[in-house]
């Protein structure tokens, strides 16, 4: 069965159309996540789906439970943890878990093995307040407290935003066992990188979904062929590129850019022979594969 | 659950830096500081006079009025154009003219050339100013047809005033009441209010939605701790008023309480209310401050509703503090019970109703 079905929601906030005909379908027990820019509405479609918010239109189902008939049953079966940092600053770590754990009516002493492999990395600040706790460890917290209660589907809003690179790959590797132990994780985020890490996931931009699939699947589905070009002036180079026939789009892309091109219009040997003519000799371009951002880049501007 | 969300809200109140020795300050700054800054009573009065007829009889007049205590004699002005001058110059409150021939025609009974200007800038000073110089004058006349024997010249009108349940004009004993009213007011209304708007800001409130706590347990459970600080603080003004001014509810205690509670609930919901309508503390800040000056001068506790125009008096008709102030002066210093002032429990409860059921119906909505 799937752990959440939803169609159709729609979101306005007076004209802002923040949500358009939304539909997911998440499997049991897989990482999904939500892939978008800031402002594409993702926190939206979260507030609908843990029951904090009422779409305009459209349903939706998680675990089976109705989000707006069941919502009471559903709370006791979801974990969220908002991608602000919303636990209780001046309560201490110990006592913000007890707090969340008898909330939903049981014990951080029942649940242990659940939060154990989190828990004990802050355990040593037990007696701390929640707002003296560093980034990392905010998160880690809130994570616990997602998961005290053996949820069936953890919600995570932008769980990595503001968290350093390495703090990042703990939390997937976290991600990932929580996974492995049969909860159903639906994560958000703006970083494309994180993308491989999920089981599927959706693309989402200004309020619609323009891609679902897994990781490979979506970046099967990139018709185009991909360069990376580098070189000295990098914004007229990439005006140059855009201009440069058979190119269909290029973006800048970290310290290079990233060109697609029909194979069957031109070739690498073409466009830097075009680039030079330009007067821009010194470039490098390198053949590569497409990652998810430049799928992304390419369905968000077909 | 109730008990783990009210020890949670218990903790952090002890844990706020502020709030619990404010809730101690509080009643002790309410009863020994603000009884005496907030006295309305009026002395040192600048005294100015103007003695042209400089008898025996015109001494005695003064002697009067100096004697009150109330009055403090600036100058002894030799016209009435340089007590106006003072006056202008802000230096005398009051000037006293005594005509010449005030000591014949007195005795003849044929006149009493006594003129008095007082300086109504401030309003209240100067009424007050005015009427304790009548009152000095009267006394001097009943002093002098008693012991001279002298026809009086005025006797036609004889006001004696005897005032009942503050027979002294203790101002300070007139305004206990009013100030526990405006304590338990803040208390119980804004600090709550204050509290669920700062969850809101946190982004806590969001994280309690998603469990499956009701929303009104999550909201009684925040207000029941003010509930007690609100009875602390009243237990703890009456026990003050009682230890260092010797003052006690004239009334059973028990109706103090009553009424109390009653506000307390009106005041839980405009709580409630004013942060379902408010997304940030600045906000809420704003709206509470609006509530607070008009409940505070339009509640009959600094200036009478009796004397207030109509509609200002229309006005009054909505605030519950004016109910509640009345409840609490009435059994406080005249033993009223709750059959004598029924309009100010029935007053309560309407407002109550109308501000619970809105309150309710705003909260469901503000998700």
């Amino acid at each position: 069965m799937d752990a959440i079905v939803i169609e159709g929601i729609s979101k306005s906030y007076g004209d802002v159309r923040a949500l358009q005909d939304i539909s997911l379908q998440v499997g049991s027990g897989e990482i999904f996540g939500l892939i978008g820019p800031d402002g594409a509405g993702k926190t939206s479609l979260f507030r609908i789906m843990t029951t904090l918010m009422l779409a305009d239109s459209g349903s939706g189902k998680v675990c089976g439970l109705d989000i707006v008939k069941d919502c009471r049953q559903l709370r006791r079966i979801i974990g969220y943890m908002p991608g602000r940092f919303s636990l209780y600053q001046d309560l201490t770590v110990r006592e913000n878990l007890d707090y969340f754990a008898t909330l939903f009516g049981t014990t951080v002493r029942d649940n242990y093995s659940n939060i154990k492999e989190i828990y004990s990395q802050i355990e040593p600040f037990a007696d701390r307040r929640a707002g003296k706790l560093s980034g990392g460890m905010k998160q880690k917290l809130a994570l616990c407290c997602a998961l005290v209660h053996r949820p069936s589907v953890l919600f995570l809003d932008e769980p990595t935003t503001g968290v350093d690179a390495v703090s990042r790959r703990d939390f997937w590797t976290m991600l990932a066992r929580i996974r492995d132990a049969g909860v159903t994780v639906f994560v958000s985020t703006p970083y494309m990188d994180e993308a491989a890490m999920c089981d599927r996931l959706a693309l989402i931009r200004d309020g619609s979904i323009i891609g679902t699939g897994t990781p490979d699947e979506i970046i099967a589905g990139f018709p185009f062929r991909l360069l990376s070009v580098r070189g000295r002036r990098m914004y007229p180079l990439l005006k140059e590129l855009r201009k440069t026939p058979g190119i269909v789009s290029c973006f800048s892309f970290g310290d290079s850019h990233h060109a697609a091109y029909r194979p069957e219009e031109t070739g690498k040997e073409k466009i830097l022979a075009s680039l030079s003519a330009a007067g821009f000799g010194d470039c490098t371009v390198m053949e590569t594969s497409p990652g998810i951002e430049d799928c992304f880049m390419w369905l968000s501007h077909r | 659950m109730w008990k783990y969300l009210l020890e949670k809200e218990f903790k952090q109140f002890f844990r706020d830096p502020g709030l619990p020795r404010m809730a101690l300050a509080f009643p002790v700054l309410m009863m020994l500081v603000f009884p005496f800054a907030v006295s309305m009573e009026i002395r040192n009065i600048n005294l100015a006079v103007v003695d042209s007829d400089r008898s025996e009889e015109s001494v005695r007049l003064l002697e009067k009025c100096t004697s009150s205590g109330y009055f403090r004699l600036v100058s002894l002005c030799g016209s009435p154009e340089e007590a106006m001058r003072l006056m202008d110059g802000n230096k005398a409150d009051a000037i006293v003219t005594i005509s010449s021939g005030f000591g014949t025609e007195t005795a003849l009974g044929t006149g009493f050339p006594v003129g008095i200007k007082v300086n109504t800038v401030n309003g209240t000073r100067g009424s007050i100013a005015a009427q304790y110089l009548q009152n000095c004058v009267m006394m001097y006349l009943q002093d002098r047809s008693q012991h001279d024997g002298l026809p009086a010249v005025s006797q036609t009108v004889d006001i004696s005033e005897k005032y009942y349940f503050n027979s002294l004009l203790d101002y300070k004993l007139f305004m206990i009441p009013a100030l526990i009213v405006m304590g338990i007011t803040m208390i119980t209304a804004f600090l709550p209010s204050l509290n669920i708007v700062s969850e809101k800001e946190s982004g806590t409130i969001e994280q309690m939605n998603v469990t499956p706590v009701s929303k009104s347990a999550f909201i009684i459970c925040k207000m029941i701790p003010y509930w007690v600080i609100a009875f602390f603080v009243l237990t703890a003004c009456l026990l003050i008023a009682w230890a260092v001014f010797g003052y006690v509810c004239r009334g059973n205690v028990l109706w103090l309480y009553l009424y109390t509670f009653l506000d307390i609930v009106v005041m839980a919901a405009l709580g409630l209310l004013i942060s379902n309508y408010s997304n940030n503390a600045q906000q809420a800040m704003f709206v509470i401050w609006f509530f607070a000056v008009i409940f505070i001068l339009m509640s009959g506790i600094f200036t009478p509703v009796a004397s207030m125009p109509d509609w200002a008096r229309a006005i009054t008709c909505l605030n519950p503090m004016r109910y509640y102030a009345d409840a609490m002066r009435a059994v406080y210093l005249k033993g009223s019970t709750p059959a004598d002032i029924w309009y100010d429990a029935a007053g309560l409860a309407a407002i109550g109703s109308v501000m619970v059921g809105w309150a309710i119906a705003s909260y469901r909505k503000s998700l």
